[in-house]
């Protein structure tokens, strides 16, 4: 029983809770999916595993970049700014402004203090990291400040 | 006219309600993470939470990727052929190169 950190599949479904552990699930992924292409289209059972594989490549991408951060301020937690922090020096700036409103306001629910010290903490890579590597600018997700499309925390 | 569940699903499922705003399972997003390396010791309670709106993001941007190769073809099915060719034509995701193309071999 091959733990593959690859995530190459390499065992069919005998171990089911293993590939479950590693992969989000099916449905919530073709829901996120779903809400992109058009109300007609079909996406293959085989382009959501896909994807689920994909994201759980992400997630583990980006926390291995944030944890090493971690490791070199020798912290021993990884936080949310760190993910935002990762995110942005992988490329991916265009989501840390959502993502730390949304950590932002998650803060304000858990406690004012701990949202003072985001304040204190992040906000400073994205002033850092430029975007000439990845000229990445895609519409929708550039426009999540303000657009229907970034869902409220509620 | 009060507005159910904004607050009170959030002060009382707490953040992580099942029925709450977040669209993946954390416990299963701090799973994952856990396994991305040796190095990965402590996870803050909110980075999960991070990144299910992280992955929700990632999702939409690969989809809307993925589909605009999909009605080149003129079909209105996306395939993973059409995810795959959207990471062969994205350098963000480079990191997704290798596992896009090894899901054509021996896939689950």
């Amino acid at each position: 029983m091959a733990e593959d950190i690859t995530g190459a599949a390499s065992i069919n479904d005998g171990v089911g809770l293993k590939e479950q552990d590693r992969l989000l699930p099916i449905a919530n992924v073709g829901r996120i999916m779903k809400q992109i292409v058009p109300p007609n289209a079909k996406i293959s059972k085989e382009a959501k595993e896909t994807m689920q594989e994909c994201v759980s490549e992400f997630i583990s991408f980006v926390t291995s970049e944030a944890s090493q951060k971690c490791r070199k301020e020798r912290r021993k937690t990884v936080n949310g700014d760190d993910i935002c922090w990762a995110l942005a020096t992988l490329g991916l700036d265009d989501y840390e402004v959502p993502l730390k409103r949304y950590l932002h306001k998650f803060r304000e629910v858990e406690g004012e203090r701990a949202a003072n010290q985001m304040r204190a903490n992040g906000g400073d890579s994205s002033k850092e990291k430029e975007d000439e590597q990845y000229p990445f600018k895609f519409s929708f997700i550039g426009s999540t400040s303000n657009d229907s499309n970034f869902r409220p925390f509620d | 006219m009060r507005q159910a569940g904004t607050y009170s699903g959030i002060v009382s499922g707490g953040i992580s309600g099942k029925t709450g705003p977040h669209l993946l399972p954390l416990a299963r997003i701090k799973k994952i993470m856990k396994r991305s390396g040796e190095e990965v010791k402590m996870i803050s309670g909110e980075s999960p939470i991070v990144f299910s709106k992280a992955c929700e993001l990632f999702i939409k941007e690969l989809t809307q990727r993925s589909w605009m190769v999909t009605i080149k073809g003129k079909t209105r099915t996306l395939s993973k052929e059409d995810v795959a060719s959207a990471v062969m034509a994205t350098d963000l995701f480079d990191f997704l190169v290798n596992l896009v193309s090894d899901s054509g071999g021996t896939h689950l």
